[in-house]
């Protein structure tokens, strides 16, 4: 009747996973028990859960990503701990516990804590940076939010119902083959990815056509905001790459339900096949995850430093560049293979060719700097820390490209330090200047500055700490994912480095405290204006929180920074663009089709890990219909009326005019 | 900032499209004299029509990268037979020449039926749909068929990898017709019920960039999985 | 967003509005391809089964048929052309079959090196030479 499902899935003998995931589940039940309580059901499901608005699908996208990163963060700790007590010991965690521990940290980092917050920030700004009111598909969109928290629903569920994985994030056969991991762990690990890897693919071919088709007119090509080019870029990647992971993890699947042999030890199975497909992902995977960051850096470098950006041409061909290279360096993540040496050598220069562009990038942020009035703000210290700190991370990367130095370094802590360092360096620290950035405009009030940089010098010193003594373990020939350990050369530096997960741990309490300080501040901190960094794109022009609508009339774009053009022009002269004349919007109504797909998504997901097949049935089937009955729907827009768009642009235009007023001496200065 | 930094970076930094890049091509439709620029989006965001049908593009883009996934597996594993059956003891030309014939002829009949929706015509839209989904059908039927023989002669997935793999590029494109079939029911259906409304309009170009798509992936499927072998 | 082409000079793919004068102007595009299909994929079959070609060229054969078929399917069924408004279009297009080479490229390449070096028995004996 349950398939596979009996109680004893419940680890009711493992007090961690028990308490960590029981605890979770309670709180999240309170949450959705306060909601209702309180009477705010009704305000979430319509606004918020049915909401089918690039601006809230952004920061439901960022939520669901800062809680994982919270989760993966956990799991962090305690394998640090772990590690630093180790030492001629078995330390707290028993290996097959270990085992998931890193599994689940780098499933939930990737695919559940950085993606969503890149995909989180681009949905929110993209629209508003090119001027137009949502995405080319906003229920699309909102589907794809929600198979992802199905995805990290399902991931969480492990804790408490069966196992997690024990392969690592990429479970490599015969390892991941039913025969070496017989439980749900792999199971729970491939429904979950497949489900939320369909959500992650519709956004690419979401975010490809809105910023391809739809822009504000007059913004050609070259007068896209940078942050637009490398979302185009990150997306094109999605696009391609996403479907190979689709297929190689639908491959692994069926080998472990219907007894397939694409990797089996047995029948022909080639076990390196999925080594090199799940790498043809695995590359551009993380070219996704920082072309968004390099954008943000753009974004926030130019603006803090009061110029434009440097050289935006060649930014531009650098990001184009990346993309198409990005596809040709994969190998690089197993060199060791045996694939010989012509191979790695082809793969090796691609992988150093690809330095190059972002070099390129990186003097380009460096000369925008120079000259400019900088000022250091939470975003700007992150982008000066990410600059230092991936320059560092790329330059390990180079080096692991050499291929003789790679067979050495292969599974190393050194390798394990290289891309923390770059991800960490890179995307997260972007995603939190990013949400520093954004925060104003999507929530009407600036986060605190104090607490900010607090934050901001725990992260980086506590990266430091933690990560340069692995890199020197990883070269005294240190393995990665190891339990225990009984050399003693790599004790001292292991202790290092768990010292500096609890300088972390100061950071991650910083950025807590910051939120709640400042909604505590929220009326000191209110944005009025909409425009609190002096911002040069159109994002900035309007008010914070935008209408829903984002623009009264779109934009005419004329210029490469289009909102800095228009402020220049009013501050000249004192005074406002023309009011222009109002037209009535039509906007697509909210859906709940991507709440209650992502909910069959779930069940039927739940039902593949354990096998009970009638609920697959009923899943498919209640997915199904949804689509249908949302096809089916008549009225799809509603209409905002031309009374209500000008009353709200009116307000938006006074509340501009009196800064211009109180800001006179601008036009002085400025002429 | 200095004005001779000012200067200095304005001589270093090249001017914005010089080569006027973002405007290179643009035609003069009905030959007026007014030149519009095409398609790069500056003259606003583009129709609705020309958005879903792009994205349907781009989704079947990506359907393609995901079919290369399982064909480069094939390419790989086509020789590891573990002792069992190979692909030319195992196809019948006549079998694989019906089913391609089924398809070819039912792209035809799916690009007969956007011909009969430009021309508004209710009747020969859903005939043509039908004889498609028809068609469809029986290269589903046939395909099953064949399925069900090489599993009972014991030349099932589990034989081998060459096997696995077979049984997954073939069976992924069956199931994509099968999806596709599941879509054209819906589709006429929806026509029936609501007319020629533009979304309507939007889906049925949607399902005939898709079908069309399916016979393409087929092409490649009958060359390089039941032909290639024979050499 | 409207529904009329605001945009008069770009085309979604899969669009013959703009490229076909009449109906039976489209339903002889679609004639056309169905007719050239019909004859490549003869060929192909027949060069198959037959002796007509040199056996080791086989593979060369039936791909260039099946690009060129491929190509038939593009332009008469999915009205995907070298028209200036097509070009996006023709952009995706590029972008996804160079995806497609770099992948199957690049998997048999590294694969068959692999097989070769890691000596892994193919049927016809020990993997040994021929690379």
């Amino acid at each position: 009747m349950l398939g596979k499902l009996t109680w004893s899935a419940i680890p009711l003998d493992q007090p961690i996973p028990l308490f960590a995931g029981g605890g979770a589940f309670m709180i999240v039940l309170a949450v959705i028990a306060w909601a209702i309580l309180s009477g705010r059901m009704g305000y979430l499901w319509r606004e918020w859960i049915t909401s089918v608005d690039h601006k809230r699908i952004g920061v439901m996208y960022v939520l669901l990503g800062l809680v994982m990163l919270l989760r993966g963060f956990v799991d962090a700790i305690m394998m640090r701990g772990q590690q630093a007590f180790a030492y001629h010991n078995n330390g707290f965690l028993p290996p097959e516990h270990y085992d998931q521990i890193f599994s689940a940290h780098g499933t939930i980092m990737i695919f559940f804590a950085a993606m969503p917050i890149m995909i989180g920030l681009m949905n929110f700004v993209v629209p508003l940076q090119l001027g137009i009111r949502d995405v080319a598909f906003p229920t699309l969109n909102s589907t794809s939010l929600w198979l992802t928290a199905t995805g990290a629903l399902l991931v969480n569920l492990s804790l408490i119902v069966g196992e997690f994985a024990r392969t690592g994030w990429l479970p490599y056969p015969p390892l991941s083959e039913l025969p070496y991991s017989p439980t749900v762990g792999v199971d729970y690990y491939d429904w979950s990815l497949l489900i939320s890897g369909v959500g992650t693919l519709m956004t690419g071919i979401n975010f490809v056509t809105t910023i391809l088709k739809m822009r504000a007119p007059g913004m050609s090509y070259l007068r896209m905001p940078m942050f637009c080019w490398t979302a185009l870029c990150s997306n094109l990647l999605i696009v391609a790459a996403f479907p190979i992971l689709t297929a190689t993890l639908a491959m692994l699947t069926l080998d472990r339900y219907l007894g397939f042999h694409f990797f089996t030890n047995t029948d022909g199975g080639n076990m390196m096949m999925f080594i090199n497909l799940i790498w043809a992902w695995g590359h551009p995977e993380v070219y996704i995850l920082v072309l968004p960051a390099f954008g943000i850096f753009s974004e926030v470098i130019s603006t803090f430093s009061g110029k434009p950006l440097f050289g935006y041409r060649s930014m531009v061909l650098a990001t184009l560049g990346i993309c198409i290279v990005s596809f040709v360096v994969w190998l690089h993540h197993f060199f060791t293979m045996g694939a010989g040496g012509d191979v790695n050598a082809v793969f090796g220069i691609a992988s150093s060719i690809i330095a190059v562009m972002t070099g390129v990038k990186i003097y380009n942020w460096l000369f925008t700097m120079y000259g400019g009035i900088i000022r250091f703000t939470t975003p700007m210290l992150y982008s000066i820390g990410f600059i230092v700190t991936f320059a560092l991370g790329g330059m390990t990367g180079v080096l692991l490209a050499v291929v003789p130095a790679d067979f050495l370094l292969h599974n190393s802590l050194f390798l394990v330090a290289h891309f923390h360092n770059v991800i960490i360096g890179g995307v997260l620290f972007a995603g939190l200047a990013g949400i520093t950035y954004w925060f104003p405009k999507a929530f009407g009030f600036r986060l605190d500055e104090r607490w900010g940089q607090a934050a901001f010098w725990c992260q980086l010193v506590g990266f430091y700490m933690v990560f340069v003594p692995l890199y020197v373990a990883g070269l005294l020939g240190m393995t990665r994912r190891l339990q225990h350990y009984d050399v003693a050369a790599w004790h001292p530096y292991v202790i290092a480095a768990g010292f500096g997960i609890f300088v972390l741990i100061g950071a991650a309490i910083c950025q807590v405290i910051q939120i709640v300080v400042s909604i505590r501040d929220r009326e000191k901190l209110r944005d009025e204006l909409g425009d609190p960094w002096d911002g040069r794109s159109l994002e900035w022009s309007t008010t914070s929180p935008p209408p829903v609508f984002n623009f009264a009339v779109l934009p005419n774009v004329s210029g490469e920074e289009p909102y800095w053009e228009i402020k220049r022009r009013a501050i000249l002269s004192q005074q406002l663009a023309a009011e222009p004349d109002y037209e009535a919007i039509e906007l697509p109504r909210n859906s709940p089709t991507g709440f209650i797909t992502a909910f069959f998504s779930t069940i039927t997901g739940f039902a593949l890990i354990w096998h009970i097949w009638w609920l697959v049935l009923l899943g498919i089937v209640g997915a199904y219909a949804v689509f249908v009955w949302f096809a089916w729907r008549d009225v799809e827009e509603y209409v905002i009326p031309a009374e209500e768009v000008a009353r709200l642009e009116r307000e938006r235009r006074v509340i501009r005019q009196r800064w211009l007023d109180e800001h006179k001496q601008l036009a002085r200065v400025a002429a | 900032m200095s004005s001779t930094t000012d200067t200095l970076f304005q001589a270093v930094e090249p001017r914005l499209d010089p080569y006027r890049l973002g405007r290179r091509v643009r035609t003069d439709h009905g030959g007026d004299g007014h030149f519009e620029p095409t398609g790069h989006g500056e003259g606003g965001p583009a129709s609705k029509r020309v958005v879903v049908a792009y994205g349907f593009w781009i989704f079947i883009l990506s359907d393609f990268v995901m079919f290369s996934a399982f064909f480069a597996a094939h390419a790989v594993l086509q020789s590891a037979t573990a002792g069992g059956p190979s692909g030319p003891e195992l196809f019948s030309p006549t079998s694989i020449a019906i089913e391609t014939g089924c398809l070819l002829l039912s792209s035809f009949t799916c690009g007969l039926s956007a011909v009969a929706t430009r021309a508004r015509s209710l009747l020969w839209t859903e005939a043509a749909l039908l004889v498609t989904g028809l068609l469809g059908a029986v290269f589903l039927v046939l395909e099953a068929h064949d399925f069900a023989a090489m599993v009972a002669a014991g030349a099932g997935p589990q034989r081998s990898a060459f096997l696995s793999s077979f049984f997954s590029v073939v069976g992924l494109h069956g199931l994509h017709v099968t999806a596709g079939l599941l879509w054209l029911g819906t589709m006429m259906a929806q026509v029936f019920a609501k007319g020629f409304r533009p979304n309507i309009l939007r889906r049925l170009l949607c399902f005939n960039l898709f079908w069309h798509a399916l016979d393409i992936i087929w092409v490649a499927l009958f060359t390089i999985v039941y032909l290639i072998g024979l050499g | 967003m409207s529904d009329h082409d605001r945009n008069v000079g770009d085309i979604g793919p899969g669009v013959m509005e703009d490229t076909q004068e009449s109906l039976r102007g489209a339903v002889f595009s679609y004639s056309i391809g169905l007719v050239l299909s019909v004859l490549l994929t003869g060929a192909a079959f027949t060069i198959g089964y037959s002796g007509l070609v040199w056996r080791p060229g086989l593979p060369s054969a039936l791909i260039v048929l099946a690009v060129a078929q491929i190509g038939v399917h593009l332009v008469f069924f999915l009205h995907i052309t070298t028209d200036p408004d097509n070009t996006n279009n023709v952009l995706a297009l590029a972008f996804g079959v160079l995806i497609v080479v770099l992948l199957i490229g690049g998997s048999v390449w590294i694969m068959e090196w692999l097989n070769y070096r890691m000596m892994i028995p193919t049927p016809g004996g020990m993997g040994h030479g021929g690379m």
